[in-house]
């Protein structure tokens, strides 16, 4: 949902019965956004700026991130948080993945 | 002819009470209900044109990538068709609210990426040959990619 704003606690639920064991004693995981040909600047940084409660200016920042460096991390946290993450970008086409930090 | 000529230069303004006036052509309403419709269908096959609406999100790790496929993939398929259903039931709407607009705006996206999965955009693309097959897939991705820039601003605004 674009007019959700940084919900890290909220559930989703088809992801919940993932959330596993031991997620406190976890290495954090960390949510990417590859750089791809296709999606325009000036939507990638609303919809981090709508999913992620960022300012224009941090929500810009790691855009050009993405542009200039391929790839950039946009958020953190246990393994269901960083895949509910996941999910919201891949909802809104953004090429997300997430890998243990 | 130019992209806006073939097309319109549609727009989207925000009003006062928080909706958006849609200031489209019925050519532009046209346009939108056909490649709209049309990733419909597609959606309903397992076409490779897909793929970037549905990345996997493990790197190389198969298993957990088919996890999530499982969990979410049918949640992702839905909510794309319900935003795709949602833009055909608005398209001769004169406003929308920020919800609707914000349906338009993944809609419009989806298809561009399927768009410009099929004409194989890259960083250094060049426009096809104007007598290509090509030529009329690409001023579509090229307006949608217009229509995108429109609605991000309306709605950042």
């Amino acid at each position: 949902m674009i007019g959700a704003t940084m919900s890290s606690t909220a559930p989703l639920e088809v992801l919940e019965p993932d959330t596993g064991l031991d997620e406190g004693l976890e290495r954090p995981w960390v949510v990417l956004v590859w750089d791809d040909p296709i999606n325009l600047m000036s939507y990638v940084t609303l919809v981090l700026q709508k999913l992620f409660g960022y300012s224009k200016d941090k929500a810009h920042h790691l855009m050009l991130k993405v542009h200039t460096e391929g790839k950039a991390v946009v958020s953190s946290g246990t393994r269901s948080e960083a895949e509910r993450d996941v999910f919201r970008l891949h909802e809104h086409g953004l090429w997300a993945t997430m890998e243990q930090d | 002819m130019g992209l806006l000529d073939r097309f319109g230069a549609g727009a989207f303004r925000r009003r006062s009470d928080g909706t958006f006036d849609v200031l489209l052509s019925e050519d532009e309403r046209r346009v939108i209900g056909e490649l709209t419709g049309q990733l419909r269908e597609l959606l309903a096959t397992d076409s490779p044109a897909l793929a970037r609406l549905f990345p996997p999100p493990y790197g190389d790790d198969e298993e957990r990538n088919q996890g999530y496929a499982a969990l979410a993939g049918a949640e992702l398929f839905e909510g794309r068709l319900q935003r795709l259903e949602a833009v055909a039931e608005q398209l001769d709407a004169a406003t929308l609210d920020e919800a609707q607009l914000s349906d338009w705006m993944r809609s419009i996206n989806d298809v561009r990426l399927v768009l410009g999965t099929l004409l194989d955009i890259d960083d250094d693309h060049r426009p096809p040959p104007a007598d290509s097959d090509a030529a009329a897939m690409y001023a579509a991705y090229e307006y949608f990619g217009y229509l995108l820039e429109r609605i991000v601003r309306a709605l950042s605004g």
